[in-house]
């Protein structure tokens, strides 16, 4: 484990897993940032938050205090909702955020409900974090018995109110303009932007989107310094970032580290290298939805820009790693399912693309694939670029994309396994043991098991 | 305050009182819905048509608009689900850490007949599902609400054996 030379402030006690509860929160000088903002003019907090350079966590990497600035002069009521539905697969460090840091949301909401001029602000989680909104709920509560939100935030005569809102299992309700179609009690549809919801959001009125992490990261800039969140810069990313990393790796997790962290130091250094001494297959480094990289790109730089110049995306900031006994097909056609049953249906090319591509992979993976169902799949999928294929820029929202570029990638990088398998007739990765506990191998006559269908 | 029919609503009369305060905190009603939902859920361990109509009236929208919804969130059970109900993730990072064999697993031990989502018994609904955000812990599962993770034989028979 190498020496980190940065002090950690998101979850520097994260193997510990404790909440921290209001009394504490405050003996560790916890909402000095409120204190602060309700010191400042709302334009000078947005001064503060740009300066700092903080980008949105949640996948787009969208500069906060510019998104802030796009708000409507004069328009009110407004609102603030932070992306808690955290669905990405392969991305779980919102959870530890609210369940161990969850006053330190409140105190960034508290902040970002100041800076942008909103009175209500809405934690919308995805429903199967239970614990998380229980804890939410119980945080929000002692804010409100503290005095600290509610019709007079510490007597400043300002208003701030949280409304801790659970979703019910939808993975498109991440995103944005979904999540509010369903926070207004709809089907979690997407909507055609523009309007952005900045300008037309909930009930129709201006609101302010960002991820959990994004609206954590506010008190830390405003008490320590935008200084102090630029120290830790690679090109355009700047300050500490929340990495989830799992799979293969012997110590999966979710790591804090500078954004300037390659990924042969993130795998090898912090996560204790590939499980078993096994070699590394592929690596997928912003959530399931982008495109994976190959083990000769290990030293690519972990910031938005680094991860974009190898060719794929930081998205969520969750690292998948995947060892030999992957079968890069089989994988594919887990995510397939995946987005075939995430789609939401509105597009399509999204809807009809999502179900025809894992059609063709389930075909593929079970040795009943032939050469034309490759052409046709990337036909559909394109090469993992954007704008390429039937799906990718031709659909409302960009789940569409998601879905068509780990298929294009795949297809790309490993394109003779696609052929092996047509030639074969079968997968050729069999009696792979998947299974490990307690640092072994369960079932020892487990056999190569067929992607799950639909 | 509510109406005193809502009181008599045989599903959601008696947690009006706390339904009423959920509804008051948002800006239109409607809002309501997913909350509320989930109240009707927990009162019967599933969604039955009359639920759905008990939550159309208290939200004030109609049936179908209720159904549309709880149609569209998979965590919403539209059939009645074992005593304890157990959603196993199956997406990337849980499959390739043994998510299939955790499957096989339960399904065996458990008392589940091929192809069946509740065990013979009744005790345990099983359904494989996509993420839930336990990556890094894979494989996991929730079993009612609480989140279980990095699974392995014996810690799924500390768990699934405690309950009746
Ligand atoms: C299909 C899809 C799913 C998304 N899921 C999430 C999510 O779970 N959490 C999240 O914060 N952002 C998610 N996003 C991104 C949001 O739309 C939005 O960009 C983000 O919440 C903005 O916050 P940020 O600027 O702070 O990142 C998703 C986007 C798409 C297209
Ligand atoms: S791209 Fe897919 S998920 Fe997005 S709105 Fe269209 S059909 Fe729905």
């Amino acid at each position: 484990m190498p020496v980190d030379t940065f002090e950690k402030v998101y979850l520097p006690n994260i193997e510990r897993g404790e909440t921290e509860w209001l009394e504490e929160y405050r003996k560790q000088g916890g909402y000095e940032a409120t204190r602060m903002a309700l010191e400042m003019a709302p334009e000078k907090i947005v001064e503060v938050v740009k300066d700092s350079g903080l980008r949105g966590r949640g996948g787009a990497g969208f500069p906060a205090g510019m998104k802030w600035s796009f708000l409507p002069k004069g328009v009110y009521p407004r609102y603030l909702t932070v992306n808690a539905d955290e669905s990405e697969p392969g991305t779980c460090k919102d959870r530890p955020l609210m369940e161990q840091r969850p006053h330190t949301l409140i105190d960034g909401i508290i902040c970002t409900c100041l800076a942008i001029e909103s009175e209500l602000a809405f934690i919308y989680i995805r429903g199967e974090y239970y614990n998380s909104a229980d804890i939410m709920q119980k945080a929000v509560d002692e804010a409100y018995e503290a005095g600290l939100l509610g019709d007079d935030v510490l007597g400043s005569g300002r208003k701030v109110h949280v409304v801790v809102h659970s979703g019910a299992g939808a993975y498109i309700c991440g995103e944005e303009t979904a999540l509010l179609t369903s926070l207004e009690g709809y089907r979690g549809y997407p909507k055609l932007k523009p309007p952005f919801p900045a300008v037309s959001g909930l009930y129709g009125k201006p609101t302010i989107i960002n991820n959990v992490e994004t609206i954590v990261s506010v008190p830390f800039i405003l008490t320590k310094g935008a200084e102090w969140f630029k120290s830790f810069t690679h090109e355009r990313s700047t300050g500490l970032r929340l990495y989830s990393v799992s799979g293969h790796v012997n110590k999966p997790g979710v790591y804090e580290l500078p954004m300037t962290v390659t990924l042969r130091e993130m795998i090898y250094d912090y996560c204790g290298g590939i499980r078993n001494g096994h070699d590394l297959k592929f690596v997928i480094p912003g959530g399931s939805s982008v495109p994976w990289l190959l083990p000769d790109q290990l030293d690519t730089v972990m910031s938005m820009e680094g991860v974009q110049a190898a060719g794929s995306f930081l998205g969520s900031a969750a690292v998948m790693v995947l060892d030999h006994t992957v079968c890069p097909v089989w994988a594919v056609t887990n995510l397939g399912a995946f987005y075939r049953h995430e789609s939401c249906g509105q597009c399509t090319p999204c809807r009809e693309g999502a179900a025809w591509m894992h059609k063709i992979l389930l075909r593929l993976e079970n040795g009943q694939g032939t050469m034309e169902d490759l052409d046709t799949l990337a036909s559909i999928a394109g090469d993992g670029t954007p704008n390429t294929g039937m799906i990718s820029g031709r659909s409302i929202c960009a789940l569409g994309d998601a879905a068509a570029w780990p298929v294009g990638s795949a297809l790309k990088l490993f394109r003779e396994e696609f052929e092996e398998h047509v030639k074969l007739g079968h997968c050729p990765y069999k009696n792979k043991r998947y299974w490990m506990a307690d640092g072994k191998f369960v079932n020892e006559t487990f056999e190569h098991h067929p992607a799950w269908g639909h | 305050m509510p109406s005193e029919r809502l009181r008599t609503l045989p599903i959601l009369g008696d947690r009006i009182g706390e339904i009423e305060q959920i509804c008051a905190k948002y800006p239109e009603r409607r809002s309501a819905i997913l909350p509320v939902l989930w109240i009707a859920q927990k009162q019967e361990g599933w969604i039955s048509e009359d639920a759905m109509k008990e939550v159309a009236e208290v939200v004030g929208v109609t049936a179908a608009e209720v159904y549309e919804v709880v149609s569209f969130y998979t965590m919403f059970h539209q059939h009645p689900v074992g005593r304890h109900h157990i959603a196993l993730c199956k997406t990337l990072s849980c499959a390739v850490c043994g998510a299939h064999e955790v499957s096989a697993y339960i399904r065996e031990k458990y008392g589940f007949d091929a192809g069946k989502s509740i065990s013979r018994d009744g005790r345990f609904s099983i359904e494989e599902v996509e993420c839930i955000g336990a990556c890094t812990e894979a494989p996991a599962m929730l079993v009612g609400e609480k989140l279980h993770g990095d699974l392995t034989p014996k810690s799924i028979d500390d768990v699934l054996g405690k309950l009746d």
